[in-house]
């Protein structure tokens, strides 16, 4: 087991080191640079920038230089001195950008987890033992609508239900006064307050597929034999359900685990910019819109390396779960 | 249309400025007894932790007319930040040496008291006024502008290109010299009759906003150790980049985010403003004017900025009533409807605005294209007039813009006294026969379909790009233009590009035209533009004029130098005679011979004249002028003194 985990930590590397170099360039690959970005929101402001302007701010972020130096200079910082470059847009190293907002994000993402599991495992076992009655096909419907209805078009509707109807401070995970306040109970309160908007969107999609899921995987179970040894044995109906054959069924939960995840961090950035929240997904759209190479490729390696780690973890914890799994 | 009376008197006055003798233009005639100052201030006064205001004051405040009344102290105003620009110039404070009145007819002193022109403007003499403080309580003096002269502007790790266009002149960048404390000469090594213009505009704030006795210690050269510490610390190993970020100068947010760093604006900050979403800038304790009534501005005790990266988000606040006054891509035209339908819940009004700019869709012909035969149907003269002969602009003025504008095909606004008829209305009239008749003189074979051929034989395609995020209701009048160019056997194709992109795609060689907004054209600030009546997208004519003229033409794609035809040649030379120019008289006419080749070769094909802006302003912001001015060069709304707005309590 240990070999196996020293195994995946090194196979780890090269796989971060490649992500790293194809993010990179990938992000230079649109036409233009940042430069071209920052003179084309200026000329939109109403300036004109002459050519030599234009060469002197390339000169100064250093976008002159061949992508490779570039992209070598940036690589050394993150390894040698763990800096992460410096962000042309904000104008300041790009960990005073990140860290909150991956912080944030990761939050919203486990509470999402959470509540998706929280709703999608008392649905999905009342659906499978109650099939085919009215509740179960209730329910089905309401999470198919969730999984159909794209989530950046809940956030808007919902978004302006709460304009409209009860007046919120729209957008933002955080209500004004407490937005730079020091973290308090209250503040905690008050993000837990607005925090249930993106956290319903987020999660209705999530929700949809596990309950099918769960409710399909329950369904196989109920039909063995040893669910009606149980029975025969005596045992109380709910207290059997969990104790044996839910824990079967919860096996593709543990496995999809990353896969949900990864989808959560991903997927939020479009609930993300139109909420106004303050998690990386408006951050890094912004910097590769702008090529902002050094915030985006950043970003890129972070989550990356989330993903990575994620990855690993979810399936030692299938593995925990699971006795029949194997390593090879 | 709207004739502005006061753009006449302009010629008067403006002779008046250029010319050589000093001027004090009659704005600090008020005598004051004794001052009057916020509530908050003068509590801190009695607590012993400010001076008295007659410390703080300069022995001449400069006074200020408001629009409307006499101000109360207090309250706060909203302002929405997309997380870009902080502190948007034109909607926050305007401190320049000298500065727009709020008509945008005449330059009148501002950190400036007084000046001095030589005959051949090549000298200009600046008084400074006399005990004018920082807000930190120090004095401003004639240091601070040579400090920015040696450190900032002519420092080659800040600007590797050198200083800003305005402080250069024939390719030889100023001379800066201290007379005394208060007193600064500009000189040039030849005349610079538009240097005052430009000085008002917004890169013209670079020279009063550094403070030598404060930000000397970001110099490399005055404290070479320090530097590298500080350097160190903030784990920058470049000086341009970490000064731009800890410091920087006029569009860079660093300007505002060090609250120790003395400003000379109506409104400081108190802390460090990035990675927060809401935070407020107080009162100036030191702001150096004064309104009529001798009460010390501004107003307003404190203003208070969101953040709102989404411009949906920024529209629903505005529409909530959390912006005092709008943001220029906030309040469009497209947008009337919906804050109409708001005026109640967000308790705000309609401020009309005129733009400065004179068109809202320019096509720009790509004239150098890289295509010989393309190149030559595109320069010929024939080809746009009967282009612009086959479009029904009254339609697509009614559809699109729902009928506010008159159709204009290009130059000055008619309120500007440099407004040429010619230029602004030739081919204007919608008559399909006429503009086949011009077509045919080009491309007179027609393939089966009727569409037109070139000359080698194949079919004349014709692709415009536009910009679908700067203006969307282009790609709309685009669609127009199609339909009416395709009944006169032109192949058109619209390419819409995002904003991401549409700069570097407009050079790639498929695309033949571009269009844009036309700007810059009230009053006098055509001068001020080198550009805009001469081919924009005439690279290889461009690139020429670089060489020759020294024009600093931009965004040019990498196209090699073509030599223009004559009358653009001419063009060139009289907008390098314009910037030598002396007094307002010869800036005139030498513009007017450049407008008047403008248009007999009719370069740009228009569509109409901006009308129906508007900006929104919350009901108890007082001493909003109405119709406020949009411009850049006049940088809109911002000369109409922000320090003199105040809060009307009772309607908040």
């Amino acid at each position: 087991m240990a070999q196996y985990i020293i195994k995946r930590l090194l196979y780890m590397i090269p796989t971060v080191i490649g992500i790293s170099i194809v993010s990179f360039f990938v992000i230079s690959l649109p036409p233009g640079d940042f430069v071209d970005r920052m003179v084309s929101e200026r000329q939109q402001a109403g300036e004109t920038i002459t050519a030599e302007e234009e060469e002197g701010f390339r000169a100064i972020y250093g976008l002159d230089q061949p992508l490779p130096v570039q992209y070598f200079k940036w690589v050394s910082d993150v390894v040698l001195r763990g800096e992460f470059g410096y962000s042309f847009r904000w104008n300041r190293p790009v960990e005073e950008l990140i860290w909150q907002r991956l912080a944030l994000t990761f939050f919203l993402s486990l509470t999402t987890l959470a509540f998706i599991w929280i709703v999608a495992i008392p649905i999905g076992i009342y659906s499978a033992v109650r099939q085919y009655s009215l509740g179960d096909y209730v329910v089905t419907f309401l999470g198919f609508i969730g999984l159909a209805t794209p989530s950046f078009l809940i956030a808007l509707v919902l978004l302006y239900i709460s304009f409209k109807y009860f007046g919120q401070s729209v957008g933002g995970l955080f209500s004004p006064q407490y937005i730079d306040a020091p973290w308090s109970i209250e503040k905690f309160l008050d993000l837990l307050s607005h925090l249930w908007i993106p956290m319903i969107i987020l999660g209705t999609s999530g929700t949809a597929s596990l309950i099918r899921t769960l409710r399909a995987n329950l369904l196989d179970e109920l039909r063995r034999p040893y669910v009606t040894t149980a029975r025969t044995k005596g045992l109380p109906e709910y207290w059997l359900l969990i104790k044996y054959p839910l824990r079967h069924a919860l096996n593709p939960f543990v496995s999809s685990l990353n896969h949900v995840f990864v989808g959560l961090v991903s997927g939020e950035a479009i609930v993300a910019i139109v909420l106004n929240l303050q998690t990386t997904g408006p951050l890094l759209l912004d910097a590769l819109r702008t090529q902002d190479m050094y915030l985006a490729g950043s970003f890129i390696l972070l989550l990356s390396l989330l993903t990575v780690i994620g990855t690993l973890f979810s399936d030692l914890l299938l593995a925990w779960v699971d006795p029949r799994i194997r390593f090879r | 249309m709207v004739v502005r009376r006061f753009f006449v008197v302009a010629v008067a006055l403006l002779l008046l400025m250029t010319l050589a003798p000093a001027t004090l233009l009659g704005q600090d005639t008020v005598v004051c007894e004794a001052y009057n100052e916020a509530p908050e201030l003068a509590e801190q006064v009695a607590a012993g932790t400010l001076p008295p205001i007659e410390e703080r004051l300069p022995v001449n405040p400069r006074v200020v007319e408001p629009a409307e009344e006499i101000g109360q102290y207090g309250g706060a105003f909203y302002d929405l930040y997309d997380g870009g620009r902080l502190a948007e110039f034109r909607q926050f404070g305007y401190e320049n040496l000298v500065r727009w009145n709020p008509a945008g007819d005449e330059v009148v002193p501002n950190i400036a008291e007084s000046w001095e022109i030589s005959d051949d403007a090549t000298t200009y003499t600046f008084h400074l006024r006399e005990g004018l403080k920082w807000s930190d309580g120090e004095l401003f003096t004639a240091d601070d502008i040579l400090f920015w002269w040696e450190h900032v502007e002519t420092n080659e790790e800040i600007y590797p290109t050198g200083p800003y266009a305005y402080f250069v002149v024939g390719g030889e960048p100023a001379t800066v010299t201290k007379i005394d404390d208060l007193t600064v000469e500009f000189k040039f090594s030849r005349p610079h009759g538009l240097f005052l213009q430009l000085l008002s505009a917004p890169y013209g704030v670079r020279v009063t906003q550094f403070a030598e006795h404060y930000l000397s210690q970001f110099s490399k050269k005055l404290n070479p150790d320090g530097v590298a510490e500080m350097m160190a610390a903030d784990g920058a190993t470049e000086y341009g980049p970490w000064w731009i970020g800890r410091v920087g100068s006029y569009g860079h947010d660093a300007e505002y985010n060090d609250p120790a760093r003395p400003s000379l604006q109506p409104w400081i900050p108190t802390e460090p403003f990035r990675g927060k979403e809401r935070f407020s800038f107080v009162r100036n304790p030191y702001y150096f004017k004064i309104d009529s009534a001798c009460n010390q501005l501004p107003y307003i005790n404190e203003r208070v900025f969101s953040l709102a990266t989404d411009p949906e988000v920024a529209l629903l606040k505005t529409l909530d009533g959390e912006d005092s006054l709008s943001n220029d891509g906030i309040s469009t035209p497209t947008n009337r409807a919906v804050f109409f339908d708001n005026l109640e819940t967000g308790n705000y009004r309609f401020v009309d605005a005129i733009s400065s700019n004179f068109q809202t869709m320019r096509m720009h012909m790509k004239f150098n294209h890289p295509d010989a035969v393309q190149a030559e149907i595109l320069q010929n003269k024939d080809f746009r007039i009967g282009l612009s002969h086959a479009l029904d602009r009254q339609t697509i003025i009614d559809t699109v813009y729902i009928g506010q504008g008159i159709p204009f095909q290009d130059g000055p606004r008619p309120e500007s006294p440099l407004y040429n008829e010619q230029l602004s209305t030739q081919y204007l009239e919608y008559n399909v026969d006429l503009a086949n008749q011009h077509l045919d003189m080009v491309l007179p074979e027609k393939d089966a379909e009727g569409f037109r051929l070139r000359p080698d034989g194949e079919r004349f395609t014709f692709t415009v790009l536009a910009n679908q995020d700067f203006r969307p209701e282009w790609i709309d009048i685009l669609q127009f233009y199609e339909r009416y160019w395709e009944e006169v056997g032109v192949d058109t194709t619209i390419f819409p590009a995002s904003n991401d992109i549409w700069r570097t795609r407009k050079d790639e060689p498929d695309i033949d035209a571009f269009v844009w907004v036309g700007e810059n054209a009230l009053g006098y600030q055509p001068f001020l533009d080198n550009n805009t009546f001469t081919p924009e997208f005439g690279d290889g004519w461009q690139v020429w004029a670089n060489e020759n003229y020294g024009l600093g033409y931009g965004d040019l794609g990498g196209a090699s130098a073509v030599e223009p035809p004559a009358p653009l040649k001419r063009q060139y030379e009289l907008y390098t005679l314009l910037t030598q120019a002396v007094t307002l008289d010869e800036q005139v006419a030498i513009f007017k011979e450049l407008l008047q080749i403008s248009a007999d070769e009719f370069y740009s094909i228009g569509l109409s004249l901006p009308a129906g802006e508007y900006f929104v302003v919350r009901n108890d912001v007082r001493n909003v002028p109405e119709p406020l001015i949009r411009g850049w060069y006049y940088p809109g709304p911002g000369p109409v003194n922000f320090e003199t707005f105040f809060i009307d309590q009772s309607a908040s």
